[in-house]
């Protein structure tokens, strides 16, 4: 028989003007079970929660009932006075007899019953309420980052700041990302790579941070706290260790005619390269689709001119395999490819050119040093159209939203070329122009205003060639949609940011969630932005969404703060209302079939195999286990469960059948 | 007291939407019919079907069923799975012939505090116009109450 | 016929199979045959008439148990098949699968994925039956067709032979076997039976082949089978034929259509 004790609060008048808080008590003491019943004007202060804890001694409760407010308001303090008198708090429930009735009822007999209803509810589900203990579990303080752009590295360096080991994967041969290359930044024109190289060389010199460029990751398994990551490292070529990075062998290799990636395809490289001077690390690996040995079998220049003997033609690809406990996804975004706009001629002309290569021809380090050349001729161009846009907020394109950073560096585009070319003139077609943030309408203002850039509100419809010019046909809508023709010689589009290469076979591998234009989807868009649906994995940057640079470190750290967080506790400590699989008895019985179809029922792949083995060590069965580490209590996989194996602490079927059967009851 | 009909209704709600919702309408004083019991549940995901049917087998007059917008679940997507199962459950339900119109399906958010409200007032007023739904209930004792008519079957069928 | 005997006469001889199911001659409708040697096999049967879902016996551990089986699986037992395996609840290697045409045709299947390509290019037998009292049963007035089910219910005294002849239903323990809580009163009441045909149509959703064996197993003839007809029609309405093993109830598309959550 139980014990249990219910309080019945007034909350001052809250409760106590439309409900007879002292017949609620008086009732209450009837109930079967009730061992005492009590009210007091306000049960959450001092001498209220005292009054619990003398009852919980005096009468030694087995459970207890504070009908009151909102559990969601109250519950911590009521389950916390309880453990501080000794009682599990898992042992405490409230009902809410506040906001679900007080408040929402006029004074009656029917509102003091309901409230009487709603206490004798709790009752019957705390008599079945189980005594329950936070869930433990180990972290492995290491974390694994993946991509090296600007949101990987700041998230690694702020990690490894924090006294934490990282492991920072990036696909490609150096870090650095799209930032890397860029030319100037809005809305301050400082130059990008002042800024972030400096980041990379931290990156390569930080004691706490391992960088494993040229690699991808293969494999997770595990969960918070406990991952295990395999990683493959590409087959470089040339040995790290021996190579001194000089670059003799770059400037022999006889294939030297590959457009660059890092120069978007406006500058070339050859076959053993670095993707750009500044490149961390600083050592050549050998592009084997595009190297002659590896294509014809003769070559081999590279290994000849090497002084140290560092070039291995016969590496393969390597797999290794790290403990992790947390994971941060930075794979950032892409632009959109020229295929998609037939109309602009991308691909068709040489002077229709993407953002992404506009910053390279502004680019100091660029292929034509800095100098607005445009690719056809090298000439410097006079007039220069910007289509902002460019895919994105087109639903026909199948991309409706707003690529964000767009309208901004199409701002930052016509003041550089106004900047370099003073007597040129830039015109830029947009839609709206969206310049929320810090400084960033004063930069816009500035380009219109002060640079001269003419800005016309309309699309543009084709573009064409004419006599060595791209003539660009669009309508100005601010004037009637009157048709506008311009004859330029560069034309550069703005095109929408998309998800990078690869992220969908990511974003499964690590079962994280992505919405329909393969972005990795947050855990909640308010609330939960920095984490993803799997506990444990974090993500920044434009590989949620496209973003700019203040957005995306901001979001790194952000991501980082929540890793250093969890690594903050030798333990992970969670709460228990998570569910379980029965095991009965001598724990080599369950009623588990074995049908495993509550494992993709559940949200967050809590659900494993486990093998139930006789004396003999031989597998007699295979049942469903919840990982405690994974599971987040929803309880999806309870009510899905035909034979009623699986069950959920603290909202049990035991308990809520009891809650429903008290109401009806009574009728 | 009036000798209206009042229902009694059930209503099975989660956590982190809908309980959230009512604890505003309450915040908010806005006035409901007290015909109403709230249950709460960590997700409509939890939601076991055989609940609702315990409610009408022992004396509701309906329930309201009700949790996160598609797209808010706090689990991401325990009320999908719980959309699905209420899909056919509804349609098996109606099948067999049981009353549907007294089950009342919705998504309040945390933020609708007064559309809270108005569900719980418009289920109230339908199911008054319903009346009580003793049919289901009295299926428990079907063999007594049909005594009759199945001995007369029973002898047809023997003649 | 003959080919059906021969194949497993040679299964027994070459030592590949301890065990084959299939259907023997019965006096009035063929009934299921269980061969353990290879002389038996001369009784086996294969025609129109042998519809039922031999698959129920696969998952009865005192009949299959270690044993290496053979089967003669009509469509519906087929499709139980393929779920079975992907409820992990059948070894592929002690399985020997025969789809059986009703000329007696014999067709070996070496794997599920054979058996899942063999179904999805043949089209369910066509149901003229069920289809038709399903349609009279939707055209009644919602109380005509509580009446017609609370009184086909009200015969029902539980001796669950749907269960028995249902080849997905091979829990250990049912739902109706939990007790705490108890969520279906074990006696025999129209409610409590109406309760049991519930939970087992909703646990049969997305899993169930539409055999109709559990219609055929009631003693008194109620119409059970029409529940998980109409839920499987339910089921392809809603949310097409699924191929992948995922149940309908364990998985979810954002843009699921229903009109009644407001």
């Amino acid at each position: 028989m139980s014990k249990i004790g219910v309080f019945v609060c007034h909350c001052g008048e809250n409760i106590s003007a439309t409900v007879d808080c002292e017949s609620v008590a008086n009732t209450a003491s009837q109930i079967e079970g009730v061992a005492f019943a009590t009210d007091y004007k306000y049960m959450c202060s001092e001498p209220g929660q005292m009054r619990i804890k003398d009852a919980i001694r005096e009468k030694g409760l087995d459970g207890v009932v504070v009908a009151a407010c909102s559990p969601r308001m109250h519950e911590p303090t009521f389950r916390k006075t309880c453990a501080e008198a000794g009682l599990n708090p898992f042992l405490c429930e409230m009902s809410n007899i506040r906001e679900h009735c007080s408040w929402v009822h006029e004074k009656s007999g029917e509102t003091t019953d309901k409230a009487i209803s709603l206490v004798r509810m709790l009752v019957e589900k705390v008599k079945r309420n189980k005594p329950l203990n936070p869930i433990k579990v180990p972290i492995t303080k290491k974390a694994l980052v993946i991509g090296g752009g600007i949101a990987g590295i700041q998230a690694a360096l702020d990690i490894a700041g924090a006294g934490q080991k990282v492991i920072l994967v990036e696909r490609d041969p150096s870090i650095g990302g799209h930032m890397s290359q860029l030319s100037e930044t809005f809305p301050t024109l400082d130059c990008s790579q002042c800024i972030l190289t400096p980041r990379m060389v931290d990156i390569a010199q930080h004691p706490n941070i391992t960088l494993y460029a040229y690699a991808e990751l293969e494999k997770l398994e595990g969960f918070i706290g406990n991952f295990k990551a395999t990683i493959r490292l590409k087959a470089k070529s040339v040995d790290h260790k021996t190579c001194t990075g000089c670059g003799a062998c770059m400037t022999k290799c006889p294939s030297k005619k590959i457009p660059s990636e890092f120069n978007e395809g406006l500058g070339m490289r050859t076959a053993i390269y670095t993707p750009f001077p500044q490149a961390v690390p600083n050592k050549p690996i050998i592009d084997r689709v595009n190297c002659r040995y590896y294509t014809t079998g003769k070559c081999k220049v590279c290994e000849k001119i090497c002084p140290t003997g560092a070039i291995q033609f016969d590496r393969e690809d390597e797999f290794i395999t790290e403990d992790i406990g947390a994971v941060v996804l930075a794979t950032g975004f892409n632009v959109l490819k020229p295929d998609f706009f037939p109309e602009y001629g991308y691909g068709k002309y040489a002077d229709v050119i993407t953002g992404l290569q506009f910053e390279r021809l502004a680019s100091a380090s660029g292929p034509t040093m800095g100098v607005i050349r445009r690719p056809s001729d090298g000439k410097i161009p006079q007039k220069v159209v910007f289509i902002a846009c460019a895919g994105s907020r087109d639903p026909a394109k199948g991309i409706p939203y707003c690529s964000k950073i767009c309208c901004m560096y199409t701002a930052k585009h016509a003041m550089l070329y106004q900047h370099k070319v003073h007597e040129g003139e830039s015109y830029v077609f947009y839609m709206d122009i969206r310049a929320g943030g810090k400084n960033y309408e004063e930069f816009v203002r500035r380009a219109i205003e002060e640079d001269g850039a003419h800005y016309i509100r309309g699309r543009v419809a084709r573009i064409y060639e004419k006599d060595g010019k791209m003539v660009v046909k669009g309508v100005d809508t601010l004037l009637g949609a009157q048709q506008v023709e311009i004859e330029a010689d560069m034309v550069v589009l703005a095109t929408a940011g998309v998800a990078n290469g690869g992220a969908e076979d990511l974003a499964q591998k690590m079962h994280v969630s992505y919405d329909p234009y393969k972005f990795f989807a947050e855990a909640h868009p308010k609330l939960k932005p920095v984490e993803t649906n799997t506990a444990g994995i974090y993500l920044c940057g434009a590989c949620q969404a496209p973003k700019d640079i203040p957005d995306t470190v901001s979001m790194a750290s952000g991501a980082a703060a929540k890793v250093i967080g969890l690594f903050s506790n030798a333990e992970l400590t969670r709460e228990p209302t998570i569910a379980v699989v029965n095991r009965i008895a001598t724990h080599d019985v369950s009623t588990c079939v074995g049908c495993f179809l509550c494992e993709t029922a559940c949200p967050y792949q809590a659900i494993e195999h486990e093998e139930i083995k006789n004396r003999n060590g031989e597998v007699i069965k295979t049942v469903a286990r919840v990982n405690p580490g994974l599971c987040q209590g929803c309880g999806t996989c309870v009510s899905f469960c035909r034979s009623k194996s699986i069950d959920i602490q603290g909202f049990s079927n035991e308990q809520m059948f009891a809650e429903v059967m008290s109401l009806v009851a009574e009728y | 007291m009036s000798n209206e009909f009042e229902p009694k209704v059930v209503a099975f709600v989660c956590n982190w939407c809908t309980y959230t919702g009512a604890d505003l309408t309450g915040t908010s004083r806005i006035k409901y019919a007290s015909n109403v019991k709230i249950i709460r549940f960590p997700c409509t995901g939890r939601i076991d079907f055989m609940l609702l049917l315990k409610a009408f087998a022992n004396g509701s007059d309906g329930v309201i069923v009700s949790g996160c917008h598609p797209n808010d679940c706090h689990y991401t997507s325990g009320n999908f799975h719980a959309r699905r199962r209420w899909m056919l459950f509804r349609n098996l339900l109606d099948f067999l012939g049981i009353d549907i119109r007294r089950i009342r399906f919705a998504w309040v958010s945390a933020a609708e505090g007064a559309k809270w409200a108005e569900v719980v007032n418009e289920t109230v007023a339908q199911l008054k116009d319903l009346g009580p739904y003793t049919e289901y209930q009295k299926a428990t004792e079907f063999l007594v109450a049909n005594e009759n008519e199945l001995t007369e079957e029973m002898e047809a069928n023997h003649a | 016929m003959r080919e059906l005997q021969d194949t497993v006469k040679a299964l027994f001889d070459k030592g590949e199979i301890d065990l084959f199911i299939g259907y023997e001659k019965g006096t009035r409708t063929p009934r299921p045959f269980f061969v353990h040697k290879a002389e038996d096999a001369e009784n086996l049967i294969f025609d129109a008439a042998c519809s039922g879902n031999l698959a129920v016996y696969l998952t009865r551990k005192d009949l299959t148990g270690g044993k290496k089986t053979g089967i003669s699986a009509s469509y519906y037992a087929l499709k139980s098949i393929a779920q079975l395996f992907d409820e992990n609840q059948l070894k592929a290697e002690n399985l020997r699968i025969f789809g059986v045409s009703e000329e007696g045709s014999v067709q070996f299947f070496d794997s599920v994925a054979a058996i899942k390509q063999h179904l999805s290019a043949t089209p369910p037998p066509a149901k003229p039956d069920e289809d038709e009292l399903v349609g009279k049963i939707n055209a009644m007035t919602a109380s005509e067709r509580w009446k017609f089910w609370s009184d086909e219910l009200s015969k029902c005294f539980k001796c669950y032979a749907c269960r028995a002849a249902c080849p997905m239903c091979y829990c250990t323990k049912c739902i109706v076997e939990v007790n705490r809580p108890q969520w279906i009163q074990p006696w025999a009441s129209t409610l409590s039976n109406m309760e049991w045909q519930i939970n087992r149509v909703m646990h049969l959703a997305g899993r169930c082949s539409d055999c109709g064996s559990c219609g055929t197993a009631c003693p008194l003839g109620i119409p059970v089978h029409l529940l998980t007809h109409k839920m499987s029609e339910t089921v392809k309405e809603h949310f097409g034929v699924s191929e992948t093993k995922e149940n309908v109830l364990s998985t979810f598309k954002p843009d699921d259509k229903e009109n009644f959550i407001h």
